[in-house]
């Protein structure tokens, strides 16, 4: 595997953009930076992330089950409180909103870690290779 | 300003050097404030085990006042938590640029702030080793927990913000992390090796890096939101007068946005003198809080004004009563107190050369601090100890117990910051290092 390795972005924009230009299809390139580099990521053609589908169904599910929790535990045992009808929609909400949320954040997050591949057990064994730099690694065809 | 390359990739070494200069060996100063923090936390501990030990009636709490000191710090503590949240992430959504000096301090504030406070419901507990029964849970005696209570909204809103604080904090914590697993060796590399948990930066990793941010930037800004609404619910959904008001939640999240602020400055102040980074928390960054410190005041005093308003134009003579009561009763002392710490003084901040003055600002963000415990106290006590009945009314007992654990509060939250600053960037390396370049290619 080839590798270049840059300190900065400039320089590490023009060798990535010489080498896409040279024919280098883009499958076989891997670059990793110290921030986001979003010239990178339009060069590389990265696909936009599939995130938002984990972000939507923890908070679906959230919602859900803020709903689903209040209304079956009242159910079980129907209890008036302050004159209001068991099934208080209102106050069920606020379970709801908070479950929505709580259930969004983690699913992100759970999502963001498979996507991404992480925890990497490779990486956390043994040194990084370019570490904090701006590399290209390129694939032997 | 125009860079040429290599002066960035010399800046990128500095700011790493600098940062992480931070986390080595801690000067003197650093120890004689965590043994103080740590005897303040051992104080508090103390009381409190005596207090579990021996009952109730050493937290000064009586009837009619049933709700004291731990309501008070309970409060308190979450609103401080606020403004991390919003330095974060409502920053972070309007893209406002000063955020990035404050921002991984003011997160790591939110994350044990909420710890702190999490402590206090429990803390007001008779008998704390129930304190599971606040959860929903299937039990033998198939009884559930009262979802229409405003204290179960906030076993659920103050669970919620502590996990997803906690969430957004390590992800923005995760490419410092690392940098730290690269620069820092022996067996303390270890630590950071595992918790960096394999960290790349490849294009993929980043792009959906990015999406996560924003998410977690999405969730948090409603939920800061509803988190002190609920909190202020727990006194608006009931009768008494002094609480039993519409505005209580818009002015609940103004005052911790306030008070989170102040405790910010309180923090960072002699945070970036010991720690050698004034460089990169400059005094711009600090007037641009200021001026939102101001902002906030001056909500917190409209409420304020607002609150007698209604008292006044209502015509319910328990409001009325209950207001006058509090400007002139048996808590007037720190009532005004209050009113000093919380309007009077911040309003010196249209000054501009007080704004850009760091002595100044942290001075007042002490007088801040102390106005925004009052203002709770004030909220809490003098509602309960004046309600109808003039045969119901009463003042809670004094007590140094309640007292030792509001100072063991402060200990721990000390603690738990001190020992923040020594094993993670204080910085955002990265977004340090990313605004530097993007100066770069747009001039």
């Amino acid at each position: 595997m080839k590798q270049f390795i840059f300190d900065d972005k400039e320089p590490f924009l023009a060798k990535l953009r010489e080498l896409l230009a040279a024919g280098t299809p883009v499958e076989r390139v891997e670059v990793t930076t110290p921030f986001p580099v979003h010239e990178a990521l339009h060069l590389l053609k990265t696909p936009a992330s599939p995130l938002k589908f984990f972000t939507f169904t923890g908070a679906l599910g959230g919602f859900c089950t803020g709903f689903g929790l209040t209304i079956y535990t009242v159910k079980t045992w129907p209890m008036i409180v302050g004159g209001k009808p068991p099934i208080s929609l209102p106050p069920f909400m606020i379970i709801a909103f908070e479950l929505t949320i709580l259930l969004g954040a983690l699913g992100s997050l759970l999502g963001f870690l498979l996507l991404a591949r992480l925890p990497a057990p490779k990486q956390i064994l043994a040194p990084v290779v370019a570490d904090g730099k701006f590399a290209i690694f390129l694939e032997e065809p | 300003m125009k860079t040429e390359s290599a002066s960035n990739a010399a800046y990128y070494e500095q700011v790493e050097a600098d940062v992480f200069a931070a986390m080595q060996k801690p000067r003197p100063i650093y120890w004689v404030a965590l043994a103080i923090s740590i005897s303040c936390f051992g104080i508090g501990l103390a009381c409190w085990g005596w207090q579990i030990f021996s009952g109730m009636h050493l937290s000064g709490k009586n009837n009619p006042v049933g709700w004291y000191m731990y309501i008070t710090d309970f409060v308190f503590w979450v609103g401080i938590a606020h403004s991390g949240t919003l330095i974060s992430a409502i920053l972070f959504l309007f893209r406002a640029r000063f955020r990035k000096a404050f921002n991984r301090s003011a997160e790591a504030m939110t994350v044990i702030a909420v710890m702190t406070a999490g402590l206090f419901p429990l803390i007001h507990l008779g008998r704390v080793w129930y304190f599971y029964w606040l959860m929903p849970y299937p039990n033998q005696r198939l009884l559930w927990v009262n979802f229409k209570s405003p204290l179960v909204w906030d076993v659920f809103a103050v669970s919620t913000y502590f996990t997803v604080s906690a969430v957004f904090f390590y992800v923005g914590l995760l490419p410092d992390l690392a940098i730290a697993r690269r620069r820092i060796t022996g067996v303390r590399q270890w630590f950071y090796r595992v918790l960096s948990i394999g960290w790349t930066g490849t294009s993929k990793q980043w792009s959906h890096y990015e999406k996560l941010y924003g998410f977690l930037a999405a969730f948090a800004t409603p939920l800061v939101i509803s988190v002190h609404s609920v909190v202020s619910w727990d006194f608006a959904m009931s009768v008494i007068p002094g609480w039993h008001t519409t505005i209580f939640a818009p002015y609940f999240v103004a005052g911790a946005i306030f008070s989170g602020c102040a405790m910010v400055i309180t923090l960072v102040v002699p945070m970036r003198k010991i720690l050698g980074i004034e460089q990169y928390i400059t005094v711009d960054h600090f007037e641009s809080l200021a001026k939102l410190l101001l902002f906030t005041s001056m909500i917190v005093g409209y409420a304020y004004i607002l609150e007698y308003a209604m008292a006044f134009y209502g015509g319910n003579v328990f409001e009325t009563a209950h207001f006058i009561f509090r400007m002139l009763g048996d808590f007037r002392k720190p009532y005004w107190l209050m009113c000093f710490c919380n309007v009077l003084l911040p309003l010196t901040l249209f000054i501009r050369k007080l704004r850009r003055n760091i002595a100044y600002l942290f001075v007042l963000s002490f007088f801040v601090n102390v106005g925004m415990w009052l203002e709770r106290f004030i909220i809490i006590v003098t509602s309960l100890a004046h309600d109808f009945d003039p045969y119901a009314w009463g003042n809670p007992n004094w007590s140094w117990v309640a007292i030792g654990i509001t100072i063991g509060s402060f200990g721990m939250f000390f603690t738990f910051f001190l020992i923040f600053v020594k094993i993670l960037p204080v910085l955002s390396v990265t977004e340090l290092k990313e605004e530097r370049a993007h100066e770069t290619i747009h001039i």
